[in-house]
């Protein structure tokens, strides 16, 4: 399965504020000097917003694409169903989407990491599930309550 | 008049045993409606302690604040603080956290959570509704404060180092987030008053930097910022100022 997302979203926003500072395109280390960054802390970011389809790296520049513009240009909604959008079809979510329905919209968050062990025996999956959420949540494909530990479908799954 | 004035506004602590300790000395200055204005300074110099006069969770032990004339005298309704430790309560959920911000409005509950609700999506935070602040990144839990603090939409915002406890790239876009509220006629604030030790997020933020002293704090110079928005961080003109104001806290 793809990858998701494995840092915060207002870290990879932070970063395309930045490369639309630089009219859209820099080297990625003159961005990690200039915020007093080392080049691995700013790997996920970048891993991130490559992945969402926000930027494209070439030979260590980072570029805007049009839809990183259109995610910066958009107010809290618009921005929500762009990431909707994205990660509605990773391999990851579209999977876990059909198992959510086929459990009638609830799972517990021991059973995902159960299943997730099994599905991808490499992966922490204690740790993914943590980020599973997060962009879930932002994305607004998953609700969690963490008082019952309970996984559901979103507003927009 | 003035949105805001402070009248020679001096604080001191005085305690028994030892001699008082002078934070603040006649500080006067006034805020317009529209400002935005940053206060910096070395630390201790008594910036914080400045905002809590502002908005009189604390008095002054001499001189006034006037707002919109009237002189304040406990804590101004109308005015919001935003806190560096974000300040939330880790038993309460992010709604429930927002909601506290209108508790001492008079309207039922369910207009409080329609507003609170309304204010949750206006700062990207939909789908966390239901998260406690122990599940959300820096970057999320500052966002909580900053709905916590407009959704009871205060004419002015006051902010005490709001993203010095963030990460640089999280700090870049909130800041972008704080300027569109700003400058958008038809959202709180109007007015925002912060305080920050970077030199460069004040020039960057404000239209008027204040210059405060070693301790006790008193006013040296205020820098007026009129560089055209949206601005670029990078340009001369901006760093030119940075020097300046450096130089004067050096």
């Amino acid at each position: 399965m793809e990858p998701i997302p494995r840092t915060h979203l207002s870290i990879v926003a932070g970063l395309l504020e930045i490369l639309e500072d630089y009219q859209g395109k820099v080297d990625a280390a003159k961005i990690a000097d200039e915020l007093m960054l080392e080049l691995d802390d700013m790997l996920p970011a970048i891993e991130a917003a490559e992945m969402l389809g926000f930027i494209k790296v070439d030979s260590g520049d980072l570029i805007l694409t049009d839809k990183g513009k259109e995610y910066l240009a958009g107010n809290s909604t618009q921005r929500k169903k762009i990431l909707n959008q994205t990660l509605s079809r990773t391999s990851l979510f579209k999977w876990l989407i059909e198992q959510l329905k086929n459990r009638g919209d609830a799972m517990s968050k021991e059973e995902l990491i159960a299943l997730l062990e099994e599905k991808m025996p490499d992966v922490d999956a204690a740790k993914l599930v943590k980020w599973i959420i997060e962009w879930g949540r932002h994305a607004l494909i998953l609700r969690y309550d963490s008082n019952s530990q309970t996984i559901r479908l979103g507003d927009l799954a | 008049m003035p949105l805001l004035e402070l009248r020679n506004v001096t604080k001191s602590f005085t305690s028994k045993t030892a001699r008082p300790f002078v934070v603040l000395e006649h500080i006067t200055m006034a805020v317009d409606k529209g400002d935005f204005v940053c206060i910096v300074g070395p630390s201790g110099c008594g910036k914080s302690t400045l905002l809590r006069i502002i908005c009189g969770l604390i008095p002054p032990s001499d001189g006034q604040v006037f707002y919109k004339g009237v002189e304040v005298k406990g804590v101004c309704d109308e005015m919001a603080m935003v806190f560096q430790s974000f300040a939330l309560f880790p038993w309460l959920t992010v709604l429930e956290n927002v909601e506290i911000g209108l508790y001492s409005k008079k309207i039922s509950q369910e207009e409080k959570r329609r507003r609170a609700l309304k204010m949750i999506e206006m700062v990207g935070l939909k789908g966390f509704e239901e998260a406690y602040p122990r599940e959300l990144s820096g970057g999320m839990k500052q966002r909580v404060g900053l709905a916590r603090a407009l959704v009871s939409e205060p004419t002015v915002l006051l902010m005490d180092e709001p993203f010095s406890s963030l990460d640089p790239l999280t700090a870049t876009h909130l800041r972008e987030e704080l300027v569109d509220f700003w400058s958008n006629p038809n959202l709180a604030p109007d007015t925002v008053i912060m305080v920050t030790h970077s030199v460069e997020e004040a020039v960057y933020l404000a239209n008027r930097v204040i210059v405060l002293s070693h301790r006790p704090g008193t006013i040296i110079k205020e820098v007026p910022v009129d560089l055209p928005r949206p601005r670029d961080p990078r340009s001369d003109k901006l760093y030119a100022l940075v020097d300046q104001i450096t130089s004067l806290i050096a």
